[in-house]
């Protein structure tokens, strides 16, 4: 088994680098693109899945990072890596400042208030179309006067490689304990010693901090900045993935963001009806397979194989969800009689 | 010997109604002491108070003669106050292990090796050695309680405040668990226990507090606290 | 200049009474399924597009197309309660409140694109109610405004109706403050979650029929009333419909006396939009309160 696992990851890793050797200049684009929304649903993972924190503004830190580092490099020439830079500084403080004024702020109403955050935030760019060139759009330098997209695709990967790096450490490390004790309980983790205040700050602030990033990348990538980078629909898109991979396992959540945008591109030709069906399949994965659809998907590839396959990976049971180590598709709590209402 | 924590003249109020009244309650090392009261007393606000869930409203706090009130409650776990809730609040989507080392990794300079071992030495005095790996939200109730038991100890609290332990708890896990606390009080922790098992805590403690209405109406061994006319009167009259 | 400001004013009261009626609805569904529905401003655009298309394809008058939005958005709201929203009161469910945030979040973005798809991008516009205009001195006002603020005001006033004086609106009452109690006393939970769902998605359909003619319809019409029903939810006192009536009506003319004196006249369209955004976030900072307080259809 172990063997089969080395060949695969060589082949993985194999396919990964030569991408852009196998496909074609519109397909790279795309392969740029998916690891830019990997990077943003990664890090929106971290926040809302895993410590618990269900942002809605996770687009504004993508679009601040981006006009940013845009308006510093037009505006002052600022070179681009310093510009990317501030951008993300920028998104760390401004996602510090959010995450202390939501700290009396329960679930759906950090929602809310995030929401409306990032709409306001887009208001005030279209607005303020002088500074920011409003819809119109602002034109900044790419980072790579080239023609093709390798650059940015090898770049992308590792940033990519680093931000998965870095967020695992995270999440493996103390910090993603009390991240996970907040989501689970805040009162105990309180009790337990765990800083709330400030860990629930410092859960925004990484998270916002690699959006500017994924937005300063993108920024300068895409050469025109728009307000539609931080719109709700976006969001939706990124919430999108992170669901239907399984919100709480940062890997898993990569994997349907790169398996998702592919999947919006291959399906182009349907035109608008491919985001229709994104938006059924996300309600039908958080109506039917909590966990994401990975995991559904690696529940069922552990039933159909023998076990003896799966002594080696890992460790029994522990697939992909970082949260649960015996995860099973229908949660393993005991079905307690229902009261009067009778079954749903 | 100062008491490890005390209470001075303390209030809070919910909305119109005060439900702790200028309480004055001090704990000193050691000590084994029950919290009883009927519904409605003040006795579960007085922990929270205890244990910086709630902020008094007046009065003050001292932890080992130094202020306290307005502290969170990570603040009062750093300063080795632990408590159980009435109703249990576990970690329930992480595992028993995971539970214990929440609490034992947010201690400064905890390592992760060295908070592994002591984990597994709590989890060994409570029984829940097996079921290291295992959900906490799988644990049956019982096995809950003891891992909140557990969860607080990792804080290696001077005193433990255990929000009415007994409830709803099997005779045979209910012997179990005053067993347990004989044991840890031994070793030199201190208790206040609050719940309505007056017979279970008399068993156990040696002083007895007795609150009504959010004062204190008794204080005392448990044996003046039972003749107490003014004890027998507000059980009675409630 | 005073004309212009009163003009305003009275436009502020009648968009004000639509936000009352959305908010209205919107609270009905808080306070009842407890679930904060991101959705509630798509219902209240697909309400406005099923007026059209009655009109249009139908032949239905303007007038009763109104109604048949109401009941086509009561049935759409049923359906999407009954297939999607179950789970929040399933006893084996965790995390129901993050399962009811990414629900309903989710059936926003897909009711927004799918009237995308249906209905295209570029604006409808339904035909008026009333041609012309009531004008009174200086004061001008088209009929369909003066139409939208009064059948707005009798949807209101049917709601109080209903929750007061009708057996289901006190059952919805009583499943408000407390689920348990309404099962014990044979409230069958399941139908009056159906109901109070379909309740809230009825208004929120029949102000969008009301606006249709006024502001035109386009599918992210509902974006803004998703946030800024709940900024008036939340004014009005968190499941209080009478609550809700005066901080729409509190918002709706603060609004338009915000376009008016706002001194650039070329930012005070796009700026009015951040208005009850800001309003939310004020309201959330100073008030963060969580769900399970009083949270009852009270009618002070």
């Amino acid at each position: 088994m172990r063997a089969l696992l080395a060949v695969g990851a060589a082949v993985l890793a194999a396919l990964v680098l030569g991408f852009p050797y196998l496909v074609n200049a519109y397909w790279l684009s795309v392969g740029v693109l998916a690891i830019f929304y990997a990077i943003v649903a990664a890090s929106w993972a971290l926040l809302a899945g895993y410590a618990g924190q269900f942002s809605f503004g996770h687009m504004a830190f993508v679009s601040l990072g981006a006009y940013t580092s845009g308006l510093l490099v037009v505006s002052f020439g600022v070179p681009i890596p310093l510009g990317i830079a501030a951008g993300i500084v920028m998104c760390a403080l401004v996602g510090s400042g959010i995450g202390f004024v939501c700290l009396r702020m329960r679930g759906p109403y950090l929602a809310l208030f995030t929401v409306a955050f990032s709409e306001v935030l887009r208001i005030v760019i279209v607005s303020e179309n002088e500074v920011t060139g409003g819809s119109g759009g602002l034109e900044v330098p790419p980072m790579f006067h080239i023609k093709s997209d390798m650059p940015y695709y090898y770049l992308g990967l590792v940033l990519l490689g680093a931000s998965l790096a870095i967020m695992l450490a995270l999440v493996h490390s103390r910090w993603g304990l009390f991240f996970r004790a907040i989501r689970e309980n805040e009162e105990a983790a309180a009790a337990s010693g765990v800083k709330v205040v400030r860990f629930r700050i410092i859960a925004f602030a990484i998270s916002s901090s690699f959006a500017g990033l994924a937005g300063g990348f993108f920024g300068h990538y895409i050469a025109i900045l728009t307000p539609d980078i931080g719109s709700v629909d976006q969001m939706g898109l990124v919430v999108a993935m992170a669901v239907i991979g399984g919100a709480e396992s940062i890997v898993a959540v990569t994997i349907g963001a790169l398996g998702l945008e592919f999947l919006v591109e291959a399906l182009r030709s349907y035109g608008q009806w491919r985001l229709v069906l994104f938006g059924a399949l996300l309600l039908l994965t958080m109506r039917f397979a909590r966990n994401g659809l990975l995991a559904l998907g690696w529940e069922y590839a552990k039933a159909i194989l023998p076990l003896s396959l799966w002594e080696g990976v890992g460790g029994r049971g522990r697939g992909l969800n970082m949260t649960n180590p015996s995860p099973s598709p229908r949660s393993a709590s005991q079905p307690e009689p229902t009261r009067g209402g009778g079954v749903s | 010997m100062s008491p490890i924590i005390e209470a001075r003249t303390l209030t809070r109020r919910f909305g119109g109604i005060v439900a702790v009244r200028d309480l004055d309650f001090a704990v000193g090392h050691g000590e084994l002491v029950g919290l009883i009261g009927p519904n409605g007393s003040g006795k579960t606000t007085t922990i929270n108070l205890l244990t910086g869930h709630l902020s008094p409203d007046a009065g003050h706090i001292f932890v080992r003669g130094a202020r306290a009130d307005g502290l969170a409650p990570s603040a009062f776990a750093a300063l080795r106050v632990g408590r159980t809730f009435q109703i249990t609040q576990l970690f329930s989507r992480m595992s028993v292990l995971e539970n214990m080392l929440v609490p034992g990794l947010a201690r400064p300079h905890s390592h992760r090796a060295q908070a592994t071992r002591e984990a597994r030495q709590h989890l060994e005095f409570l029984g829940l050695a097996a079921l290291e790996n295992m959900q906490a939200k799988n644990l049956s109730g019982g096995q809950q309680k003891l891992l909140e038991l557990g969860r607080a100890l990792m804080l290696d609290p001077e005193i433990l405040f255990l929000d009415e332990p007994f409830a709803g708890v099997n005779p045979y896990l209910r012997d179990e668990i005053i067993g347990l606390v004989r044991r840890l009080h031994a070793g030199g922790r201190t208790f206040v226990i609050v719940d309505h098992d007056i017979e279970a805590l008399q068993r156990l403690v040696h002083r007895m507090v007795v609150m009504s209405r959010g004062e204190k109406i008794a204080d005392g061994t448990v044996a003046a606290v039972r003749e107490d006319q003014e004890v027998l009167r507000a059980y009675a009259g409630v | 200049m005073t004309d212009y400001l009163l003009i305003q004013a009275l436009n502020g009261v009648v968009i004000g009474i639509i936000y009352a009626v959305i908010a209205a609805g919107l609270t009905v569904i808080f306070s009842i399924l407890k679930v904060v529905n991101f959705a509630h401003g798509e219902v209240f655009m697909m309400g406005g597009y099923f007026a059209y298309f009655a009109i249009s394809l139908a032949g239905v008058p303007p007038l009763p197309a109104i109604l048949v939005a109401m009941a086509i958005s009561f049935i759409m709201s049923i359906a999407i309660e009954r297939t999607l929203l179950t789970p929040l009161y399933s006893p084996t469910i965790e995390r129901k409140g993050d399962y009811g945030i990414l629900i309903t979040f989710g059936i926003s973005i897909f009711l927004r694109n799918l009237a995308l798809i249906i209905y295209g991008p570029y604006p409808l516009r339904p035909p008026s109610f009333w041609s012309g205009a009531l004008v009174i001195g200086g004061l001008i006002m088209t009929w369909d405004r003066v139409f939208a603020g009064a059948a707005g005001i009798l949807m209101l006033v049917g709601l109080v109706l209903f929750m007061n004086r009708t057996a289901w609106g006190e059952a919805l009452n009583a499943v408000s403050q407390s689920r348990e109690s309404a099962a014990i006393v044979g409230i069958d939970d399941q139908r009056f979650y159906m109901l109070a769902f379909g309740l809230g998605g009825a208004l929120a359909g029949g102000a969008g029929a009301l606006v249709g003619p006024i502001y035109s319809l386009s599918p992210s019409m509902g974006l803004l009333p998703d946030t800024q029903a709940f900024a008036i939810v939340i004014l009005g006192g968190m499941g209080s419909v009478g609550g809700s009536i005066i901080a729409g009506l509190m918002i709706g003319v603060a609004e338009s006396m915000f376009v008016a004196l706002f001194p650039d006249p070329s930012r005070s369209l796009t700026y009015a939009q951040a208005f009850s955004l800001l309003v939310l976030m004020v309201v959330l900072l100073i008030r963060p309160t969580g769900f399970f307080g009083r949270v009852h259809t009270a009618m002070e």
